[in-house]
């Protein structure tokens, strides 16, 4: 068990590393998006090449953090009934789910997924529009998500369990408090969350 | 066993989705695993082709290159900047002091505050959150009524899922196949009429019961000239010029009359502002003295929603932008805005990023489990069994649309807009269209209903927000009786715009829908007519 803890360990900090530094391609996003829009009107230049690197960090922000929402327990639930439920009775709704839910449909995913990229990749496809990017390196994010997002399943059983164990405490994979609210009074970021969801 | 199964597999799928929702396993997975799982089912009773599984890929590419839906992360990043920019204090303050002097004018502070945040942020915890703690205190001390302030305030913030730049409306027009641009446009007339209902309301309290909405007394009000006036006059002289600005340069400039109305409005507007902020601009430096305090204060308050505003949706609806590329160009604003007024630093700028890292992340997961449900929902005709269902209500369109509208609302009470947009549009659009209901009418009609949500007793965030800031005294119980008036004004205004279709209409929407449908044929279809 202590192994297995170890592991979650390192999947939870892989991931969480890879889903904190993923962020800063939506900056780079907003930044070209309005050198775009700006060029555009101005210059009235513009390449295919350039729109479709903006979707391509978008897919890579969403499916890169995925794996990184679910350590923070940020993927959003339906509560009203089993918030009601003992703590250990979610707990164990989240390890069933987890294993009979999650781990299959990764799996489905990548199985379905590889060969998928390989046609891609070998057949040397480009996007559709003129001057297009190459498109098995986008492509090849839905099997690395999945694989990550398995892992990280993987992980949150092993101390979902750790927990019914009593090795676990319950603050390894609970949702954190909003993070800001502290330091900064009001207008503090409320984790974030425009639609505001349970 | 495996007859009734096939012969009523798309009930059987949809309440087994409603058991694993119900479960409280994160929606995302829960829908994805059903999918799959129905998808075994099917092929195994031979409901479905095999093949039909090696569609996944390319459904998760289609959202992957979905550029609409990158507008999600854009809006949310430049809402939660300009959260720590600070223009909510200075608007609450500026403005509450400016309509202080009426009877219930820091209810009518909030309610035009809540809507210009709502058209710049988007961000319904944001608004309510600093309304919350800056003027419900001021309410409370000078003796409101807790229900009305706090009901107000709830109900305020929620605009924001309404007016656009709304990602309610950016997720709809990309469910219903419509472009956003017209679903932004539809939605300004009823969500500014919304805006004047609940105006309409604190009115009707002002005159009703008096004391439940006070005006504040003289020594509440800071922002005042010197010798004690009130600097009114100056501003209204001032706003009195910019109204003449535009006017004259609308009339003069734009003399070719086939120019559309809203893009010489937006014009002309621009001018207005533009020449308003020069004259505080030349005023403040030159120290002219032209100018009351009040009259300068709400001219540098004002300018910043109003040029973000203009900058984002103006550039939507004159069509220089594609409102990705707006909510490209609002968050690079936001971020200017936020750094000139001094209140961004890198820590904060990565915890922005970060949250809205994951904030996309679990909105588009729940696309991504939605695609994969409906993928087999569709296998198995469940999209015939729900037009067969809702067809079948008595009262022809009236009956669709009242049936549909109880059911979201009934729905509100326990899943967010997220979800109700992702499982329930996809089902309902085709039939709607159908029927002949125009799409971008019926997107707007749903999220006015979906605002509800919102606003829902126990569970509804906006009053879980509030709740969070208020003061001890105020009762939580005084929060949900608040909150009734302003449901009741937002079925009152879905009602409306079923009666009048006209304020939610707009002339020549385009139909984004892809023409190319994966064809799947299912051996079996138990609801085709005979």
């Amino acid at each position: 068990m202590r192994l297995l803890l170890a592991l979650s360990r390192s999947i939870d900090t892989l991931n969480d590393q890879i889903g904190l530094r993923i962020s800063w391609a939506l900056m780079v996003a907003v930044v070209i998006c309005t050198g775009n829009a700006l060029l555009r009107y101005t210059l009235h230049v513009g390449s295919n090449a350039w729109l479709e690197i903006q979707w391509y960090l978008f897919a890579a922000i969403f499916l890169l953090a995925a794996s990184h929402t679910l350590r923070r327990n940020e993927h959003v639930r339906i509560d009203i009934l089993s918030g009601r439920l003992p703590k250990r009775a979610q707990v164990w709704i989240d390890i069933v789910g987890f294993t009979i839910f999650l781990l299959p449909m990764c799996f489905i995913i990548i199985t379905y997924s590889v060969p998928y990229v390989r046609d891609a990749f070998t057949s040397g496809e480009i996007s559709m529009n003129a001057g297009g990017l190459t498109v098995w390196p986008v492509k090849a994010l839905i099997p690395v998500a999945f694989v990550m997002l398995f892992a990280q399943g993987v992980s949150e059983i092993i101390k979902r369990v750790g927990f019914l164990a009593g090795m676990v405490d319950a603050s390894a994979f609970e949702k954190q408090a909003p993070p800001g609210r502290e330091q900064d009074g009001p207008a503090a970021s409320h984790a974030g969350r425009p639609g505001d969801i349970q | 066993m495996s007859a009734f199964l096939i012969a009523n597999i798309a009930p059987v799928m949809f309440v087994t989705l409603v058991i694993f929702l119900l479960s409280g396993f994160p929606i995302a997975f829960a829908l994805a695993a059903n999918g799959l799982l129905f998808a075994f089912v099917g092929v195994h009773l031979g409901l479905l082709e095999p093949s039909l599984l090696q569609a996944l890929p390319s459904r998760l590419y289609g959202i992957m290159s979905n550029e609409t839906l990158l507008a999600v992360p854009f809006f949310t990043l430049m809402g939660l900047i300009l959260e720590r920019s600070g223009m909510a204090e200075d608007l609450l303050d500026t403005i509450g002091q400016l309509f202080g002097s009426v009877r219930g004018g820091v209810a009518y502070a909030v309610i035009f505050v809540g809507a210009l945040l709502a058209s710049t942020t988007g961000v319904v915890a944001a608004s309510v959150i600093s309304m919350g703690l800056i003027s419900l205190p001021v309410m409370m001390r000078y003796g409101y009524d807790q229900r009305i302030a706090t009901g107000v305030i709830a109900a305020s913030g929620t605009l924001a899922q309404l007016l656009p730049p709304s990602l309610v409306l950016i997720v709809l027009a990309d469910q219903l196949g419509r472009s956003v641009g017209d679903m932004y446009r539809a939605a300004l007339v009823p969500g500014l009429t919304l805006t004047l209902l609940y105006a309409a309301y604190v009115l009707l309290i002002s005159i009703v019961r008096p004391a439940a909405v006070p005006a504040l007394p003289p020594e509440a009000r800071h922002l005042r000239e010197p010798d004690g006036g009130s600097g009114l006059a100056s501003l209204g002289a001032l706003l009195a010029l910019a109204v003449a600005a535009s006017y004259a340069f609308s009339h003069y400039y734009f003399t070719d009359p086939a120019r559309p109305a809203d893009e010489v409005a937006i014009y002309s507007a621009s001018i207005g502002i533009l020449l308003a902020f020069a004259v505080a601009c030349a005023n403040r430096c030159l120290r002219l003295g032209l100018l009351s305090r009040m009259a300068e204060k709400v001219v540098f308050v004002m300018v910043p929603p109003l040029a973000l505003i203009f900058l984002v949706l103006g550039s939507i609806f004159v069509g220089i932008a594609t409102p990705t590329e707006g909510g490209g160009m609002g968050a690079a604003g936001a971020l200017v805005l936020a750094v000139a007024n001094r209140r961004l630093d890198w820590r904060s700028l990565r915890q922005a990023l970060q949250s809205t890292t994951r904030l996309t992340s679990f909105v588009i997961f729940i696309l991504v489990g939605a695609s994969l449900f409906s993928l087999s929902f569709r296998g198995v005709n469940g999209d015939l069994w729900v037009e067969h269902l809702l067809t079948s209500l008595p009262g022809g369109n009236l009956g669709f649309l009242i049936g549909v509208n109880v059911l979201f609302f009934v729905l509100a009470f326990f899943l967010d807009f997220f979800e109700l947009a992702f499982i329930l549009i996809p089902l309902i659009a085709p039939v709607a269209e159908k029927l002949g209901i125009d799409l971008v009418w019926l997107g707007v009609l749903l999220s006015i209903n979906i605002q509800t949500s919102f606003m829902h007793p126990p569970f509804g965030f906006s009053l879980f927000y509030l709740r969070s800031v208020a003061p001890a005294e105020v009762k939580t119980s005084a929060i949900y009786l608040g909150a009734i008036p302003f449901l009741c004004i937002q079925l009152i205004m879905v009602a409306l715009v079923i009666i009048f279709p006209g304020l939610a209409h707009i002339k020549g929407a385009v139909d984004m829908t892809e023409k190319i449908e994966l064809n799947i044929q299912a051996p079996l279809n138990p609801y085709a007519p005979d």
